[in-house]
């Protein structure tokens, strides 16, 4: 076999990641410009959005914030899971991505059961003189909702990173006695660095265009983001170039974050089977660890068991005997299955590419720019480009919703997806690059042979974090007339506004039930299939 | 609801195919609305058992996430809309509606109308009203405010939630019910509301919610609010505050398109809505309080609201012509 760059080893593959960053580029293309186009020929009073550079700032300084402190809890909350054994480990691990991929109304109703005025830690603290009031509102409020949501979801990647980590490594590392500290410096932190760069662009894109948390929680037009803004040119002033126009604001901002974090992460290395080699820290900081683990677990869980504990009334029985809710559930289970597949095949295909292009910066960029990119344009602005271009190409609305509505969860799960598999899988590329070559294995067969059955838990993960993700999200079609096309979270939205909390509150558990649920039992089942062909 | 969009649907294609028998034996009325609306708890499936029952036709509710979306939608499509009808634009957006022109008169004969004003549009029907309120719980609260001054006259400590006018209707009606009483003065007023603000919601239903869960003592809601907790619920707790200087009003209404080829049929629709017979479906689903007296009477659980008057509303090209520099005055005092 010839020896040729990289690149050049695997045509298929860069290929197949170079079509897959294309056609979403287009796509992103031909929504915003048919919104502007349209934008042309509507007549319109003019834009009243105002204060563009405020908001830009106020957006930036708090999904900065979030995204460090989010990063920072990420790694500590990994640190210790990794470190310490106990009962119902599985079942904490399992909930730790769950609040990210629920709607945005359950979780705020979730922390308002603890922190609020009326909550559980007002509760206890009120009598000891210290309530805490109405704290949970404001910019802190903000921050600290997307701390719980997002450090949690950082964690959870970041666990499995650890987790990752050849035994080798840990036996090297236990005979040298490494302390505490130089442990992590030295083993994990190496582990740790190629994920973090796609974890914080992530989360700095999800709280940069954060929407309902900052209206719900942020105590008013003080605290805005410009994805608010652009809400406004559109349905206030149905100014669609003034829209396309804050979109790319948008975009142009967030570039500024993704082109560092795609093309400075370093490839990764580290990554081996699953090792049983478990060695915890010194007794005092087990102790230690063990008491942080339970209060963060505390602040992470507690909105969740109050999300559980509220839906679990006799409204559930009510719910339970709808059709409607049956319906509900049987759409959203088939999109949930089939953006959680194409979502999986579009961050794998980019994924094997940019594995083989660990050297070369700018390829290695445009092939990571695309995973983030429709996470930055505006859900109203995709909404409308949607529509639009559903009209153009002659489909009937409500005949193009389904595929609208699997492509756009698919491309909105992408950045978790690709969080979740890419680290790992250019590891192996790096790993076993030579021994492929020597052997001559024919793509397939490396695919086979070496990724398949190292891979299984980080494909199960992301399947599950894409499936749960697409049970959520239905704002891109609310145009495109959605009485006959309902999903589980859109009848909870329904309950809530038409003044039937009960009913909403019990969707809500059921929601958490089966987010959990498929937490714990997807990665498990893949775990079991690629495990079944040793 | 399913089968119905399929066959209308259906009828549409045969139509393109040259097909005109097969379709006009089944006329179809498309009607946007906004969500609530067309959901199964909503009126939209009473309206259309009812009007089928008389029209020979299939009546095909499309809803958007609110009435706003809608009127959108049908400017997007153009002439070549599906939309007959536009259902739900309210007295805040009518002025909205009539720009875009793409509404035609009505040209019916209208019943009298039991509601707090002289109704003369001749574009929109108006199918039933309401009054925008702050709604508090009666076991946390004796008194409730009776005016914007005593709210604020409050200790700090007293939290409404309201609702982002640029995506929530009681949002921008409370804008201009604060516009209708005090008028230039309307700054000070924001000024004095806003430490009283406990946030600021994109929807109505997260600000109810926050409300519910105790979070707030006031939300921003509708005079009726308490009749579905009293009809609904039986529970009788929650109240609207009566302010003496009177109430906003929303008065939503239904047009015809002027792009429809079904025009008879849609004068027939808004003919029928404001019948007694589909105004009795119209309370207890909506929430709203009918535009006459329905068939049956009005359920005695609306007797017990409070009494709004007077009634305020302030002229609709004045409201669509300052809509947005009341707004960023209202924003500018609750930075």
């Amino acid at each position: 076999m010839p020896a040729g760059p990289t690149f050049m080893w695997r045509p298929g593959r860069v290929m197949s990641g170079a079509t897959i960053a294309l056609a979403i580029a287009i796509l992103i293309a031909a929504l915003l410009t048919v919104l502007w186009t349209t934008g042309r020929s509507m007549p319109t009073t003019g834009s009243s959005v105002a204060n563009i550079g405020h908001l830009v700032r106020m957006s930036a300084i708090q999904a900065g914030l979030s995204t460090a402190l989010s990063i920072f809890t990420g790694v500590i909350i990994a640190w210790m899971l990794d470190r310490l054994r106990f009962p119902g480990r599985g079942l904490v691990v399992g909930l730790l991505s769950t609040a990210l991929v629920l709607p945005s109304l359950v979780i705020v109703s979730g922390l308002l059961a603890i922190w609020g005025r009326n909550g559980w830690a007002n509760l206890f603290l009120g009598p000891l003189g210290l309530p805490t009031g109405s704290s949970i509102f404001g910019f802190w409020g903000i921050i600290t909702a997307h701390v719980i949501l997002n450090g949690a979801f950082a964690g959870r990647i970041f666990i499995d990173r650890l987790a990752a980590i050849p035994s080798e490594k840990i036996k090297l590392g236990r005979s040298l006695g490494l302390s505490s500290w130089r442990r992590f410096a030295i083993i994990d932190a190496s582990a740790l660095v190629s994920s973090i760069p796609g974890v914080a662009a992530t989360v700095f894109l999800l709280c940069f265009t954060s929407f309902a948390i900052v209206l719900t929680l942020g105590g008013g037009p003080a605290n805005q983001t410009l994805e608010v803004a652009i809400y406004q040119a559109v349905r206030l002033d149905f100014d669609l170039g003034a829209a396309v126009n804050l979109a790319l604001v948008q975009l142009l901002v967030c570039a500024v974050i993704i082109i560092p974090a795609t093309t400075l992460s370093p490839p990764a290395t580290l990554f081996g089977r699953r090792s049983t080699l478990h060695w915890p820290e010194p007794g005092w900081l087990t102790v230690l660890q063990a008491a942080l683990l339970a209060a963060l677990l505390f602040a992470f869980i507690a909105p969740l068991a109050a999300v559980l504990a509220e839906g679990m009334g006799p409204a559930l029985l009510a719910v339970l005997n709808q059709p409607a809710f049956w319906a509900a559930s049987a759409t959203s289970l088939w999109i949930g299955v089939a953006s959680a597949g194409l979502a999986l095949a579009l961050a794998l295909g980019l994924a094997m590419a940019r594995g083989l292009l660990s050297t070369s910066k700018l390829p290695r960029a445009l092939l990571g720019l695309p995973v983030f990119t429709y996470l930055t344009v505006p859900a109203v602005v995709l909404s409308l480009g949607f529509f639009l271009l559903a009209r153009q190409l002659g489909l009937p609305p409500s005949n193009a919703a389904p595929f609208v509505l699997v492509i756009a969860n698919a491309l909105l799960a992408l950045p978790f997806v690709f969080a979740a598999i890419a680290p790992p899988l250019e590891a192996l590329s790096a790993r076993h690059e030579k021994l492929i070559r020597s052997l001559g294995l024919s793509s397939f067969a490396q695919w086979r042979h070496i990724e398949w059955p190292l891979m299984g838990r980080p494909i199960g993960y992301a399947l599950a974090v894409a499936f749960v993700f697409s049970l959520g999200d239905l704002g891109v079609i609310s145009l495109f007339g959605t009485s006959e096309f309902s999903t589980l979270p859109w009848l909870m939205y329904r309950a809530f506004g038409a003044y039937r909390t009960n009913d909403a509150e019990a969707i809500a558990a059921i929601l958490l039930v089966l987010s959990v649920s498929t937490f714990i039992l997807i990665p498990k089942l893949f775990d079991w299939l690629t495990h079944a062909h040793d | 609801m399913v089968p119905m969009i399929k066959s209308s649907l259906c009828a549409v294609a045969i139509g393109a195919l040259a097909l005109p028998a097969v379709a006009q034996a089944t006329p179809t009325l498309t009607i946007y609305t906004y969500d609530a609306f067309a959901a199964d708890w909503g009126p939209g499936p009473g309206l259309k058992e009812g009007f089928e029952a008389q029209c020979g036709c299939t009546v095909n509710f499309v809803s958007a996430e609110d009435s706003i979306s809608a009127l959108r939608r049908v400017q997007l499509e153009g002439e070549a809309t599906d939309a007959d009808i536009v259902l739900g634009l309210d007295t805040a957006t009518i002025g909205e509606g009539l720009a875009t022109g793409l509404f035609t008169e009505h040209g019916i004969d209208l019943p009298d109308f039991d509601i707090p004003l002289e109704w003369t549009d001749e574009v929109f029907v108006p199918f039933d009203y309401g009054y925008f309120a702050f709604v508090y719980d009666t076991e946390a609260l004796d008194t409730p405010p009776a005016s914007f001054e005593d709210l604020i006259a409050l200790p700090e400590d007293f939290q409404i939630v309201i609702q982002d006018p640029r995506s929530s209707t009681p949002g921008l009606g409370l804008i201009l019910w604060v516009k209708a009483l005090y008028g230039d003065d309307a700054a000070e007023i924001w000024q004095g509301l806003a430490p009283h603000v406990l946030t600021v919601t994109s929807g109505w239903s997260e600000s109810y919610d926050l409300f519910l869960s105790g979070e707030a003592d006031m939300v921003l809601s509708y005079t009726t609010s308490p009749a579905y907790h009293v009809i609904a619920e039986d529970e009788d707790r929650y109240q609207a505050a009566r302010f003496d200087a009177g109430h906003y009003t929303q008065i939503e209404v239904a047009g015809i398109l002027a792009s429809s080829p079904e025009q008879e049929l849609a004068r027939e629709f808004l003919a029928y809505l404001v019948t007694p017979g589909a105004q009795a479906i119209l309370p207890e689903t909506n929430w709203m309080y009918p535009v006459l007296e329905p068939a049956g009477g009005l359920n005695p659980g609306f007797e017990a609201m409070i009494d709004p008057e007077p009634a305020l509303l302030l002229d609709a090209d004045e409201v669509t012509a300052n809509t947005r520099v009341w707004i960023n005055e209202a924003f500018a005092a609750l930075q």
